[in-house]
């Protein structure tokens, strides 16, 4: 099998994850509004928890595996990680755009206003640039050996930020709330509130392997086109 | 105590985590299907 066709039919099983990723979607908007109790103290806003906490994981996990594949990118100089890792940083960006929109949707009638310069909410917009800057300058260089060397060092870099972000909450003093689910403790969530979570939960990682697939192929894709035109060229 | 009324962010963050999602999965069916194509 060509590498070509290795791509198509990545981006079909891509296709396929995505499709039965929006069905769950549209069974956790269903489970969350219809049968998840509303919060007493925080109304129907809270709900909200429900896409902007699992889009942030999903968000957080893209940077985290960009990252990590740039690192093994500069370690062994395998094109097939800096492949990877520019697909996940695309992916994680648009997660990140739920993340930064749905936030201040939550926090103005929770805290009373849309955004505050904390650290939580500072270092999440300051990754967010740091994938956008990475995505601009992966376009600013035709060379795939300068293009993949220095977005892997950005890459590697804003991997740093990642844990960084998670203990923000509380190294800090911050209006956003602790982790409910990452920490030593049990879960601090009801029990069907934590249900609708782990399912959202699950529904965006399904989005994310579905996401990174397409955008994968699409990248082998690209890339099998630029080999193609230097060996027209030479 | 009264429950606040605060159901409009939620329909906003909800349409809008919808149309993101929505909008970057069309793209990248859109993006495929040209170097298919090609």
């Amino acid at each position: 099998m060509t590498r070509r066709e290795r791509a198509i039919r990545s981006a079909r099983r891509g296709t396929v994850i995505t499709g039965l990723a929006l069905l769950g979607l549209t069974g956790v908007y269903i489970r969350a509004l219809v049968y998840t109790p509303v919060e007493r103290l925080q109304g129907l806003a809270q709900k909200i928890f429900y896409v902007h906490a699992p889009a942030a994981w999903a968000g957080l996990l893209a940077f985290a595996v960009t990252g990590l594949l740039s690192l093994l990118y500069l370690i062994t100089r395998d094109r097939k990680f800096d492949l990877v890792a520019s697909s996940s940083a695309e992916v994680g960006v648009a997660f990140s755009v739920v993340m930064l929109t749905t936030g201040p949707l939550w926090g103005k009638p929770v805290w009373g206003t849309w955004w505050t310069w904390d650290a939580r909410l500072t270092s999440t917009l300051f990754i967010f640039l740091l994938f956008v800057g990475y995505l601009v300058l992966r376009g600013a260089f035709n060379d795939f050996e300068i293009r993949a060397r220095f977005s892997a060092v950005l890459g590697v870099m804003a991997l740093a930020l990642v844990p960084f972000i998670h203990v923000t909450v509380y190294w800090f003093r911050t209006l956003h709330p602790e982790p409910v689910l990452l920490k030593p403790e049990r879960p601090s969530l009801p029990g069907a509130m934590l249900t609708t979570l782990l399912i959202s939960i699950g529904v965006f990682t399904a989005l994310f392997i579905g996401f990174l697939l397409m955008r994968h192929a699409l990248t082998v894709l690209r890339d099998i086109r630029e080999e193609e035109t230097v060996d027209a060229n030479a | 105590m009264q429950m606040p009324d605060n159901g409009g962010y939620m329909v906003a963050a909800y349409v809008i985590a919808a149309v993101v999602v929505l909008a970057y999965a069309v793209s990248l069916v859109y993006r495929l299907a040209k170097f298919k194509d090609q």
